[in-house]
């Protein structure tokens, strides 16, 4: 009883911001005429059209599809790659240079070729968002692994630790925090190149919507696809940090 | 005394048997000009069930000793023998207490599950795992705390589950690096009685570095004392306080504060 009594304290004590923001945005913005800036009655109107014809669900859909997929890829091959360099330190050195390349190249600089080499289809633009998510992980995985304790070590290495339990009950484990840092800067770069890659050429989903809406000039519904995205990806973070902090419960609480 | 000890998991006292020898144990960083000779010429023997401690300056390499002869470190010359077998790694026969029981312990396990853990690695099934961990850390005075995580229990209490570690792994020996140093005073002395006590009533051997000559007295059999650069052996010394220890009689005997004397001037000798 106490509990959601307080758990409502909080949720109103973050949200009478937006609702503040929100109903000024709708009184001051009610009957302007530039037509880039609609009043947020028309952005609501076309919202509640759209959702009711059944076709703004199918591209959130697709948009949300390819976003889970292609994070789903970046983090197995991140993580498994990140193991594999970080427990090798001459792979390491090797390596390093291509690791630093990728990391500072702007991933959604890769969108023309991947979607020009492999068609419109939404499976090159998993392919994309999974090349570019696996970046974030993979460096993460590799500091967080390099970042355990030497005297972890020695304790895996004086109690005979096998290699498999030390890798998945020790490193991972051990390096999980980083990891998940490192996936939540995955998922908000596979929304930027999910809304970048159905925006350059698609034939569904949300950044589709907002461009061939701009062409349209229909700007209610450009604006109401605008705030879709930045609401998706909010809905999205909020369910990683839910996941978060059950999965590193440990590390959280050990730091309090 | 009924304790875990004559419980379920550990029904015989595990009374070493294994002897431990070091055989003119050398170890030297680097090659050439930089070489940089930690220790050398190390001889020592251990028997089963005896308490030795190695004390020293500090860096005179105590820690790089202990990391050899648990197998953690190649020497670079000699060798290190436990039950005659020459070691060429880390043994079942050895468990290792780290001084710093705050990273050897893993945050995301549970207590009990840190101590059973090696025993995974061993083939244990978890049936025979859990109520191994159980008794081990019921032996070192942690019965009922094995649910709780690492960081929730005191520095004194997480050596404790350290040590309950290299007793649920069934080792015969056991090493510690400046198990102590880095609790309370109180804490301390109770931690030096459990060891003790685990050599009286497991019948484990216990090697100790440690930088405190009281604690080295009042625990040991015998008394390395390693000097030098390279470091060797400048004197080992035998201590004769019997079996029956404590903390207020043990010390204030005038064989401890002669031993104890005895032990500080090898130390201090240029």
């Amino acid at each position: 009883m106490r509990s959601t009594r307080s758990f409502l304290l909080a949720f109103l004590e973050q949200a009478w911001l937006p609702v503040l923001l929100v109903v000024i945005w709708w009184f001051a913005s009610e009957g302007n005429t530039n037509p880039f800036f609609p009043p947020l009655s028309k952005i609501w109107d076309s919202f509640v059209t759209e959702m009711s014809s059944g076709q703004m669900e199918l591209h959130l859909w697709a948009s949300t599809r390819n976003i889970l997929i292609g994070l789903a890829v970046g983090v197995v091959v991140g993580v498994v790659g990140g193991t594999v360099i970080g427990l090798s330190r001459r792979l390491r050195a090797v390596l390093n240079p291509y690791l630093q390349f990728f990391r500072t190249l702007p991933q959604v600089a890769i969108i023309p070729i991947i979607i020009g080499a492999f068609g419109i289809t939404a499976v090159p633009k998993i392919w994309a968002i999974g090349f570019a998510c696996i970046w974030p992980v993979l460096l993460n995985t590799v500091d967080g692994i390099r970042a355990i304790d030497p005297g972890v070590r020695d304790m895996v290495d004086a109690y005979r630790i096998t290699t498999w339990r030390s890798i998945f009950r020790v490193v991972l484990p051990g390096a999980l925090p980083q990891i998940m840092a490192g996936i939540r800067i995955s998922l908000s770069v596979a929304v930027v190149l999910m809304v970048v890659s159905e925006i350059y050429a698609a034939t569904e989903g949300v950044g589709y919507f907002i461009h061939i809406t701009t062409g349209l000039f229909q700007t209610d519904k450009t604006w109401m696809g605008t705030l879709l995205v930045g609401l998706m990806g909010y809905l999205l973070s909020v369910i990683f940090l839910l996941i978060e902090k059950r999965a590193l419960r440990w590390y959280h609480e050990s730091a309090s | 005394m009924t304790t875990a000890a004559e419980g379920t998991a550990m029904d015989d006292p595990r009374q070493s048997t294994a002897t431990l020898e070091v055989r003119g144990l050398a170890k030297t960083y680097g090659t050439g000009a930089e070489a940089h000779e930690i220790f050398a010429g190390i001889d020592l023997t251990v028997a089963p069930r005896e308490i030795v401690c190695i004390v020293g300056p500090s860096g005179v390499g105590k820690t790089t000793l202990l990391r050899c002869i648990g197998g953690l470190l190649a020497p670079t010359a000699g060798e290190v023998l436990v039950e005659g077998q020459r070691l060429r790694g880390p043994v079942p026969q050895i468990g290792i207490v780290f001084q710093d029981y705050s990273r050897s312990l893993l945050p995301w396990m549970r207590t009990v599950d840190n101590v059973a853990f090696p025993l995974e690695s061993k083939g244990m099934k978890k049936s025979e795992r859990i109520p191994r961990a159980e008794a081990a850390l019921e032996a070192v005075g942690l019965a009922g705390s094995g649910s709780r995580y690492p960081w929730q229990l005191s520095g004194g209490m997480q050596q404790r589950a350290a040590i309950a570690r290299a007793i649920a792994y069934e080792a015969e020996i056991l090493l510690m690096d400046e198990p102590f140093a880095s609790v309370d005073a109180q804490t301390r002395a109770d931690l030096e009685d459990l060891a003790l006590d685990l050599r009286q009533r497991l019948g484990v051997t216990l090697v100790l570095v440690t930088h405190d000559i009281d604690e080295a007295v009042y625990l040991s059999d015998r008394v390395v004392v390693l000097s030098g650069r390279p470091a060797s052996v400048v004197d080992v010394v035998d201590i004769h306080l019997g079996d029956d220890r404590d903390q207020l009689t043990t010390k204030s005997l005038p064989e401890f504060t002669e031993d104890r004397a005895r032990v500080l001037r090898q130390i201090r000798r240029p």
